[in-house]
């Protein structure tokens, strides 16, 4: 309960005080180019990664991102370069 | 993202991860916080990736509490091409001995070419080459420039009148031309022959034309001495009147000399330095350490090194540093004025004619002060002095 509230405050503050959302709020930051490259920040861990499928650990819930040939280019604590080619990026919640 | 060139120096490896819980393995070594880039799956259970060679050891502890096998499949990069270039230096050696050994066998003779010479030439030419260090698989910095060979052996053989010296490539070419004696015309036009100067006629030989005056004679510059009309008073006839007319001359020639005299002469002793020049920067590379000569001359003497047709920026320079003497020379009174007398001779020999004698010497005058021996000699040449003198036909008439 207590996470949920504190969320519910970030969320608050976020909206009042015009304060960027992925610092506040732990989002992830997701940069695309085209459908070759995706550039994934404040990921929480690799969960699974084959050349059609990744799927990352996020603050909340987890990102699967679907396509081919997938090459993990950088990989960092909190960010992830993945080439190939990108079908689908998907958020999936508990 | 950080460039991943920089990664090439020092060194690359592939790794390839095989087994359960690949995933939980990649993260663990992302949070410490290693690079690990170029990740490729490859079926089910296994992936690849590349890491620094430095990062290696940094596997091992994740590598352990996994259930993941870990086996290196690549190395690339910094120590390990040059452990490759050292295992293939085989290679790189061969190269660079060929460049050397061609480098050495373009600056060496390979070839002398003798052109326009007649056989007794070419070998005297050739002995003279010889004597020179000019000889096939010399190389070409220890012999002297081309235009010290021409002196040389126009100095040195007789028969040379010209030669020509030319270094193509690794060749040598000679182009002589020989002394050929000048035929003599064979037609003269009637001349007479008169005194080239006053002289007093010693013998005569007169191959045609009338003989005007007699041995013991004395003769004026421009007398006639061999008429080139000949015949009787009626029937006058003009020839080349032509022959040998020899006669006595004098000549003075006056002479100084030193009793003392100071020369600088070398002592033979000599120190020679190699030196590489590669663009304007010298390199010794033999003949260190410093010479001891308290006078000296240097001979500086520059090879530039070619390969195939190309001049290369490099030259080979040979200094040879002579000592020097000074030697002091002290002739008695006696000696001087024998040595003067050689020096006139040597003088007067330079203004005579080649085909002339010297018959006699009288010395005229003789001194010696301010430690100098002052001589004036009178020699008695004996020389042709025939000159032709043509005749104008309209004369006779």
């Amino acid at each position: 309960m207590a996470k949920k509230w504190s969320q519910l405050i970030r969320n608050w503050m976020t909206q009042r005080m015009d304060l960027p959302p992925d610092v506040m709020m732990d989002l992830p930051r997701i940069t695309m180019v085209g459908q070759i490259h995706i550039y994934i920040e404040n990921h929480r861990g690799l969960l699974a990664f084959s050349d059609r499928e990744v799927r990352l650990l996020l603050e909340q819930g987890q990102l699967l991102v679907k396509g081919k040939a997938f090459v993990i280019k950088t990989i960092l604590p909190e960010e992830i370069l993945l080439e190939g080619k990108i079908d689908q990026v998907i958020y999936i919640n508990e | 993202m950080k460039n991943q060139w920089i990664n090439h120096f020092v060194g690359i490896v592939r790794v390839k991860v095989t087994g359960k819980g690949i995933e939980r393995f990649l993260n663990q070594l992302t949070r410490k916080e290693i690079l690990i880039w170029n990740v490729k799956r490859h079926g089910t259970e296994a992936i690849t990736f590349q890491i620094k060679v430095t990062d290696v050891k940094k596997l091992r502890g994740p590598a352990r509490e996994g259930e993941c096998k870990i086996r290196f499949i690549e190395r690339a990069g910094g120590p390990f091409f040059l452990r490759r270039v050292w295992t293939n230096s085989g290679f790189l050696f061969g190269a660079v001995a060929f460049l050397i050994l061609f480098l050495i066998l373009s600056n060496m003779v390979w070839g002398i070419e003798i052109k326009g010479a007649s056989p007794a030439t070419e070998y005297q030419v050739r002995k003279e080459l010889d004597e020179m260090g000019v000889k096939i698989g010399k190389p070409h910095f220890t012999i002297e420039n081309v235009d010290v060979i021409q002196k040389e052996l126009t100095d040195k053989v007789k028969a040379l009148t010209w030669v020509g010296v030319e270094l193509q490539g690794t060749t040598y070419h000679f182009q002589v031309v020989e002394k050929e004696e000048p035929e003599k015309p064979e037609l003269y036009d009637a001349q007479n022959l008169i005194a080239k100067k006053k002289a007093t006629i010693v013998k005569m030989f007169v191959e045609e034309g009338e003989q005007v005056v007699a041995i013991n004679d004395t003769v004026k510059k421009g007398q006639l001495l061999v008429s080139g009309l000949i015949g009787n008073e009626e029937e006058k006839k003009a020839v080349a009147a032509r022959g040998e007319i020899l006669g006595e001359t004098w000549y003075r020639s006056q002479v100084e000399l030193p009793l003392e005299s100071t020369f600088q002469v070398f002592s033979g002793e000599e120190r020679r330095k190699y030196y590489l020049n590669i663009a304007n920067t010298e390199i010794p590379f033999w003949g260190f350490g410093e010479h001891k000569f308290k006078e000296f001359e240097i001979e500086a003497n520059d090879h530039r090194l070619k390969l195939f047709k190309w001049e290369l920026p490099i030259t080979i320079g040979t200094r040879t540093i002579r000592e020097r003497e000074e030697v002091n020379r002290t002739y008695t009174e006696k000696e001087a004025i024998k040595k003067a007398t050689d020096l006139a001779r040597k003088d007067i020999k330079s203004q005579i004619p080649e085909d002339a004698t010297i018959k006699g010497e009288e010395i005229l005058h003789q001194s010696i002060n301010n430690g100098k021996v002052k001589l004036s000699i009178l020699f008695q040449i004996v020389e042709d002095i025939a000159e032709g003198q043509p005749i104008i036909q309209g004369d006779e008439e």
